[in-house]
């Protein structure tokens, strides 16, 4: 252990007295968040709304006498041809309408009003189709952002009646974009939320004929009446779905409540401090290669110093210079947003114990990649190029300079990009979102497998 | 007998070339090198000096065989035969940006050194190379010679039992190399260390020298004290001939060799420059013989017979640059 100290603390020293790393490191990552912080900052709230997300509901629920729950998928989602035609502003009138088309009248036209519109027009640009393969395909060409797929035991499975007393699992298939991933978990969610809804309003009504049944077993007066109400009781628990009585609103709030905004800020932030950490994570490269070619690297291998000590510790220092910068540099994001607005703002989210682990494991998998690269090639000048196309690479498939969904070839490879990865954890943490285990969990096996392979590689070499 | 300090056995290096095929840089060697003695292994460049040293000091793993370090086996037991052993490379295996201080503390921490002990060996790892006052300078502020003094310090500060210093006087000056030359013998006779010395100038291995390898296409080829090598060629002299590009014909090595006091004639022709390098180095017809000066006379008229325009005469005594151009029929070269 103190000899992987050492490493770091010679590594560390060595580092921050070259002047051209410092640069790489530091200088330029803040010249560009000062520059980006300009661009984005000085456009008013600098909010980008999400809006006309292009999805297809693929409603396959069979209409009987059990209701259409199917239906109200695709009456909350897509506006009629008429409503769509013209603006959202009487997308709650078209709404209802649609609900008499589908046979259901709910007594009253909902309000016009603010508060009784339907906001999922705004949010979603759906399209009702039929064929579920057909809406996969488009969401695998990046012509759709998901595809909600209704089955056609949907609504029997959650309908109780007299025959069957029991509600059966039921499953929507929400086909999301991999390169979509925020704009698809909303559309998840929001499928969530509507099936919610549609269960507890079967729960309840399979609750109260429990009830009832119940209660007629026990008193037989009772039982006769509820014996010739039956027949005739037909309740209409669909006016609960119309989107005047929706209680889904769309008010881009976190879990906890708190309002927060999309700031581009973040993500082209997060995309470029995450690229620039790639470079400070390719100094390790150079760092045991300059070694090599000087004679340092076989003086420390000559000494009873391990393979594995000597790698670790490098590892170690590139994780620390890693996570200084991204440190620096969020900080520098956030004061600039702060003064850019005239107030201050915490555009990481509020989640700051979430934002340390993300980058403490970004951090150690840029490392990695650094481990394996100054396996892999034999010169400090070859580790620059490799080093930078590799670099280059995981840029551009990770979003750091356009964005990738707009290329529907790129999109399968953004999975390979440790930037992608990253860059998805931040923007979701400072959109309120805490589901970041998959990213963090895929950064760390990246940079594990990185690191060992680079070991690996490392202790191959017949002459270091 | 003395005690052994390294043993090596049946030690062999294997490379594969890119074409499939395998090059032996290193055959079949067997060393034992004594506690306490100078021990230089003496070879041309590409002769395998640098392979061997770097199997016996745990750098790359040897093909076969295997070297033993005051009984620990290099392949079994390296950490155990690496703490005793100090590494004093040919080129200046420092961390520039660093002051010779850290530098020494650093690689003092590599060897298990640490707290109190460390600083005290610095010190005296300072005073032995005579660089106290310039110990919190940066590296790259020192002039050559005191970069070699630093190397050869971080070789020593662990206190090993054996230290290798593979060719320490390459581009210094001679006041410096004179110094290092005079360092090496505090080492054997002050901190009783065994040095292990690869060098390919033979007059420094023929001084420091308490025994000497000679190695030559990955085998060493004689070992002995320098006074057992000489003997092995005879008492001979050597008349060293310059001949520049002219080219000898077989007939006049053949007239040389029939020249009263005369064993044996040689001709090293001379060499292109290669790219880079200054000139082309001239051709050399060496003449073994008991008595050089008194075969002096004829050879040169011989030279004359032939044509050959003699640039310089030089006689030489027996060293071990006989030995070498004796066993292996070429100069000892760059």
């Amino acid at each position: 252990m103190r000899k992987i100290l050492a490493i770091i603390w010679q590594a560390l020293s060595i580092a921050y007295s070259d002047r051209n790393l410092l640069l790489i490191m530091l200088a330029t990552p803040l010249a560009l968040a000062t520059i980006i912080g300009l661009a984005f900052g000085g456009t008013g709230s600098g909010d980008i709304s999400i809006e006309n997300i292009k999805i297809a509901i693929v409603n396959l629920d069979g209409v009987d006498e059990n209701g259409a729950n199917g239906q109200v998928f695709v009456d909350l989602l897509v506006p009629p041809a008429e409503s769509a035609a013209n603006s959202n502003a009487n997308a709650d009138t078209a709404a209802t309408e649609t609900s008499d088309d589908g046979g259901v009248v709910c007594g009253q036209t909902p309000d016009e009003d603010s508060s009784g519109r339907n906001v999922l027009f705004d949010l979603t640009d759906a399209v009702e189709m039929t064929d579920a393969a057909a809406a996969r395909a488009a969401v695998d060409t990046g012509d759709l952002v998901a595809a909600i797929i209704i089955p056609a035991d949907f609504s029997e499975n959650l309908a109780y009646t007299q025959d069957d007393s029991t509600l059966d699992p039921t499953s929507i298939e929400v086909y999301g974009s991999s390169a979509a991933l925020i704009s698809s978990s909303v559309i998840r969610s929001i499928t969530e939320s509507i099936a919610y809804q549609i269960a507890t309003g079967n729960i309840a009504i399979a609750a109260t004929f429990d009830t009832l049944i119940e209660r007629a077993f026990a008193r037989p007066a009772f039982g006769l009446q509820f014996q010739s109400a039956a027949a005739s009781f037909q309740p209409d628990f669909s006016c609960a779905f119309v989107p005047s009585f929706n209680p889904l609103r769309l008010e881009a709030q976190t879990v906890s409540g708190a309002r927060v905004e999309f700031d581009p800020l973040v993500i082209f932030g997060a995309s470029q401090a995450m690229f620039f950490m790639l470079f400070t994570a390719q100094g390790v490269a150079t760092n045991v290669l300059e070694e090599q070619r000087t004679g340092t690297l076989q003086r420390l291998l000559v000494s009873p110093t391990t393979r594995l000590t000597v790698l670790i510790g490098k590892l170690l220092a590139a994780f620390i210079n890693s996570l200084v910068q991204i440190t620096l540099l969020f900080f520098a994001f956030s004061i600039v947003a702060s003064l850019m607005r005239g107030e201050i703002r915490l555009i990481w989210g509020t989640h700051l114990p979430l934002v340390a682990l993300t980058m403490i494991v970004a951090s150690l998998s840029v490392a990695g990649l650094g481990v394996l690269l100054a396996s892999l090639v034999r010169t400090p000048e070859s580790a620059g190029t490799i080093g930078s196309m590799i670099n280059m690479a995981m840029g551009v498939l990770g979003g750091a300079f356009f964005n990738v969904q707009a290329i529907p070839l790129l999109q399968p490879l953004t999975a390979f990009s440790l930037i992608y990865w990253g860059t998805d954890a931040f923007t979701k943490l400072s959109q309120g979102f805490t589901d970041i285990g998959l990213n963090l969990l895929i950064l760390l096996v990246q940079g594990s497998v990185m690191f060992v392979a680079g070991l690996w590689l490392f202790n191959r070499r017949l002459k270091v | 007998m003395p005690e052994t300090m390294v043993q090596a056995r049946g030690l062999v290096k294997t490379y594969r070339r890119k074409d499939g095929s395998t090059v032996e840089a290193v055959r079949n060697i067997d060393l034992d090198i004594y506690k306490g003695e100078i021990f230089s292994l003496l070879g041309p460049n590409g002769a395998g000096k640098s392979t061997t040293i770097s199997m016996i000091s745990g750098l790359i793993e040897p093909t076969a065989g295997d070297a033993q370090i005051a009984r620990y086996s290099i392949t079994k037991q390296p950490m155990e035969a690496k703490k005793l052993l100090g590494i004093v490379p040919q080129d200046i295996a420092l961390y520039p940006t660093l002051s010779a201080r850290q530098n020494l503390d650093f690689f003092g921490r590599m060897y298990g050194l640490g707290g109190a002990e460390l600083h005290k060996r610095i010190d005296e790892v300072l005073d032995f190379i005579d660089l106290k006052e310039r110990q919190k300078d940066r590296i790259d502020t020192f002039s050559g010679g005191m970069k070699r003094r630093v190397n050869i310090g971080v070789g020593l500060l662990h206190r090993p039992q054996l230290v290798y210093m593979d060719e320490p006087t390459v581009g210094i000056d001679p006041q410096n190399r004179r110094r290092i030359l005079d360092t090496v013998f505090r080492l054997r006779d002050e901190q009783k260390m065994t040095v292990l010395y690869t060098t390919h100038l033979m007059e420094e291995s023929q001084e420091l020298s308490d025994r000497v390898g000679i190695i030559d296409h990955g085998k060493i080829i004689a070992l002995g004290t320098v006074g057992e090598l000489v003997q092995k060629v005879g008492e001979e002299d050597r008349l060293i001939l310059k001949v520049g590009q002219q080219k000898i014909a077989a007939e006049v090595l053949e007239r040389l060799k029939q020249v009263e006091q005369v064993t044996s004639a040689l001709y090293d022709p001379p060499q292109q420059a290669a790219e880079g390098a200054d000139e082309a180095t001239d051709g050399v017809i060496t003449v073994f013989a008991k008595r050089g000066r008194r075969a002096l006379p004829d050879v040169i008229q011989i030279a004359n017979d032939a044509s050959i325009d003699v640039l310089s005469v030089e006689v030489r005594e027996p060293d071990l640059e006989a030995v070498f151009l004796h066993l292996t029929g070429r100069a000892l070269r760059d």
